[in-house]
């Protein structure tokens, strides 16, 4: 709830900038909220009933178990390469995670699952990286990433102790 | 009709999920596990929606105060860990999605980043991208838990960046800016 608000602060703090650039500045802000808006609004509309109704399906013992906090290292390399596998943007992404977290997966197993969908994408590789800018680019960037999923994974087990809550707020 | 179909591919695509998920539930858990997950949707529609709106609104006001393109000098070969780091920042700051981002990889280098330093910014854009992050991240997963992945994430950019540099491959942009 807390968080909530100081979202919101600092939402209006920044508008409040923007505005005193100009006025054109703030109505340009505006205007590109209002566009994110209506184009986010119907997705999150379907992606949010998709995740609770998947979460009833999502058998426990596979959140528990093999993404479970007590998963250890194979949690965090199965939850890296399948974050990889999930195609979409965030309006896939995020209610997934959400749903996984709700089952009892482990806060670092998503971690993991997180950065494995954001850096490795491997549908974002084919539609976009390689069309753009070339399969050597693609290359590149895919070897140079391919160890960060489990390395964002094992920090965020290292973090954990910080966020004694996450564990229990979740459920 | 098709034009129509696919401009909204996406969303058809969840809706179609969606249903499949309704039904499934409906068959092998039986009404009243429709009705738990019916009600969980709307209290979280109802929770994040405005934390969403908070989010929307410091992003596309963000995006006047922060201005990219002109940071690219400072992110040649010859940068150091210093480009990297700038360019991990600027890939934060960048909005939108891979039709903006993949191709302002192209105007950095143009205007002299190293691979590096691109590395670094897509790697950071894709992992950290504080639009995503606001808008997605904080409202649906909670301020808590976008903190630790944020942190986790952090030194990310920076270290794909350092790895490209020693790698024994080339790149070079294509040469023109595809359609």
């Amino acid at each position: 709830m807390t968080g909530r608000l100081v979202l919101i602060g600092l939402a209006l703090l920044c508008f409040a900038l923007a505005l005193r650039k100009g006025r054109p500045t703030g109505m340009r802000a505006l205007r590109e909220t209002r566009d994110n808006l209506v184009r986010i609004m119907p997705m999150m509309l379907v992606a949010m009933p998709m995740a609770t109704f998947l979460a009833e399906l999502v058998p426990a013992d596979i959140a528990s178990g093999w993404l479970g906090p007590e998963s250890g290292l194979t949690g965090l390399l199965v939850a890296s390469f399948a974050g990889g596998l999930i195609p979409g943007g965030p309006y896939a992404s995020f209610p997934l995670v959400l749903t996984f977290l709700k089952a009892g997966a482990g806060p670092a197993q998503m971690v993991a699952l997180i950065t494995g969908w954001a850096v490795l994408a491997f549908h974002r590789v084919v539609m976009w990286e390689i069309p753009v800018l070339g399969g050597r680019f693609a290359l590149v960037r895919t070897l140079s990433s391919l160890a960060l999923p489990l390395l964002a994974g094992l920090i965020a087990e290292a973090l954990m102790p910080l966020f004694p809550h996450l564990l229990a707020g979740m459920r | 009709m098709l034009a129509l179909a696919r401009r909204h591919s996406t969303l058809l695509a969840l809706s179609a999920i969606t249903l499949v998920a309704v039904v499934l539930v409906r068959v092998l858990k039986g009404p009243d596990a429709v009705a738990h997950a019916w009600d969980g949707s709307v209290d979280l529609i109802i929770g994040i929606l405005p934390s969403m709106l908070a989010g929307m609104l410091m992003a596309g006001s963000l995006r006047q105060l922060v201005p990219t393109g002109a940071l690219a000098k400072w992110m040649g070969k010859e940068s150091s860990w210093k480009g990297l780091v700038i360019a991990s920042a600027v890939g934060m700051a960048t909005p939108g999605g891979p039709m903006a981002a993949f191709p302002m990889v192209l105007v950095l280098s143009g205007a002299g980043a190293d691979i590096g330093c691109v590395i670094s910014f897509i790697v950071s854009w894709g992992l950290n991208g504080m639009n995503r992050i606001l808008v997605w991240e904080v409202p649906l997963l909670g301020p808590d838990f976008a903190l630790l992945r944020f942190l986790s994430g952090l030194p990310m950019g920076f270290i794909a960046g350092w790895i490209s540099r020693r790698m024994p491959l080339r790149w070079a942009p294509p040469e023109s800016l595809p359609r």
